[in-house]
């Protein structure tokens, strides 16, 4: 099986356990990231199936109305409540507040809890293969990896990592289309991280009760290399 | 008021659904009497319903693009499946056999209703309350970019990924080749991929 064909059949079938996509993928790095990469879609796919079955509240839905018998005298009455209407309307859109990065970054984390549970380091190549599309590199022995995977994040594809510290696993997530000012806390849901600026875009830092957060930013923020 | 058929078929539902409540459980007896059979079958259909229904309003709603259609459709197909319950000798394979019905019921209401093209923005924005997510912006887009793709790609993606068919099992559902169904899920993933990669260089391999 070639890389074409691999690519072909993990497109239809990204699990699939057919002996030659197997024995493709443990040959080649690069289709292995790429079939992380499809497996990672179809978690979220399988998410976005899941829809709240909730009853949507009252006037959320929109029908289309039936043609309207109203008095020609009250059409003012009705323009001047659709202008209020839109209004509102404006003031809560424009007020409502976009969800944060913090926020992105553990309901990220929270969906993906097996990926801490990873404990054989991985090799140079497998780690390249995620990072590279990013223009990102680990300098050789920084960090030990236990995990890697191209995932969706705030629309773009971003590398992420699980480190292991002397303080427990940590979560890396390499931000290249994220830029922030200034070093940030992230804490909620029994998850404390950092994130920081990099050279290009950011890097996310999150683990579950784990202390000595700075002296790991330090250690992964040397650690990696961006093509600026 | 509903129409004295619709009533009927109403009030044939709710009992079927009510069972349990209606007609407690009696003792299992080889002697079973017919009335025994009947509130014995209504327990069976409504457990099946309870457990199935969640699915197939999703299934109806990724089929619809729409949520009361879809709750609409799942009623009258569930009532469809009470008339020909007895047909469904083996209920280990419920969920596939409620699933045609619902996807029946969708294409017939699709017919009856001589439903207009519509406007794809205008059916998103229509639903934004089903796709949107409070938490998780990549869940959001996830679900608009499978809103809008086509239909023929979106059903097989359905019944893979959500009610974890495999090929052969829905080219037996949708009636087509095994060759065409691992087509348009290739296809449809790569329309997603696509749609969700906003700097799709880096993406595309």
């Amino acid at each position: 099986m070639n890389c074409l064909d691999f690519r072909r059949q993990i497109g239809a079938e990204p699990a699939s356990h057919d002996v030659a996509v197997v024995q493709h993928r443990a040959e080649c790095a690069t289709c292995a990231a790429y079939q992380d990469e499809l497996l990672a879609m179809d978690v979220l796919l399988a998410r976005a199936m899941r829809i709240s079955l909730r009853p949507p509240e009252s006037g959320a839905k929109t029908r289309p109305a039936p043609r309207s018998t109203v008095p020609p005298r009250r059409w003012l009455a009705l323009a001047a409540s659709l202008v209020i209407g839109i209004l509102v309307a404006a003031t809560l859109w424009v007020s409502y507040p976009a969800p944060t990065l913090a926020s992105e970054v553990i309901g990220h984390v929270s969906h993906e809890p097996g990926a801490w549970n990873a404990r054989d380091p991985l090799g140079a190549d497998a780690i390249g293969a995620v990072l590279a599309p990013s223009g990102i590199r680990l300098r050789d022995g920084a960090v030990e990896v236990t995990f890697a995977k191209r995932c969706f994040f705030e629309r773009h594809w971003v590398p992420h990592l699980v480190v292991q510290t002397v303080n427990g696993p940590v979560t890396v997530l390499l931000l290249a289309h994220r830029q922030v000012e200034s070093l940030a806390h992230i804490d909620g849901q029994d998850f404390t991280g950092v994130v920081l600026p990099a050279p290009r875009g950011s890097i996310a830092i999150v683990g579950r009760n784990v202390s000595g957060l700075d002296d790991i930013a330090r250690q992964v923020f040397e650690a990696v290399e961006w093509d600026v | 008021m509903l129409p004295a058929p619709a009533r009927y078929r109403f009030a044939v539902f709710e009992r079927a659904l009510a069972g349990p409540e209606i007609n407690p459980p009696k003792a299992r007896s080889l002697y079973m009497n017919s009335d025994d059979r009947g509130t014995d079958r209504q327990r069976r259909f409504g457990a099946l319903c309870e457990a199935l229904r969640p699915d197939l309003i999703r299934f109806a709603f990724w089929l619809a693009r729409d949520r009361a259609l879809a709750e609409d459709v799942v009623q009258e197909a569930l009532l469809r499946a009470w008339k020909s319950f007895d047909a469904l000798t083996d209920e280990a394979k419920a969920k596939q056999w409620m699933l045609t019905i619902v996807r029946r019921e969708h294409a017939r209401t699709w017919e009856r209703k001589r439903l207009e093209t519509v406007n794809l923005d205008a059916l998103v924005q229509a639903e934004a309350p089903v796709l949107a997510s409070d938490d998780d912006a990549a869940l959001a887009e996830m679900r608009e970019a499978l809103f809008r793709l086509d239909d023929d790609y979106r059903e097989p993606l359905v019944l893979q990924v959500m009610m974890g068919y495999t090929t052969n099992e829905i080219a037996a559902h949708l009636g087509l080749t095994q060759g065409a169904v691992l087509t348009r899920l290739f296809r449809a993933r790569h329309k997603l991929r696509t749609a969700m990669a906003v700097d799709g260089t880096e993406n595309e391999a």
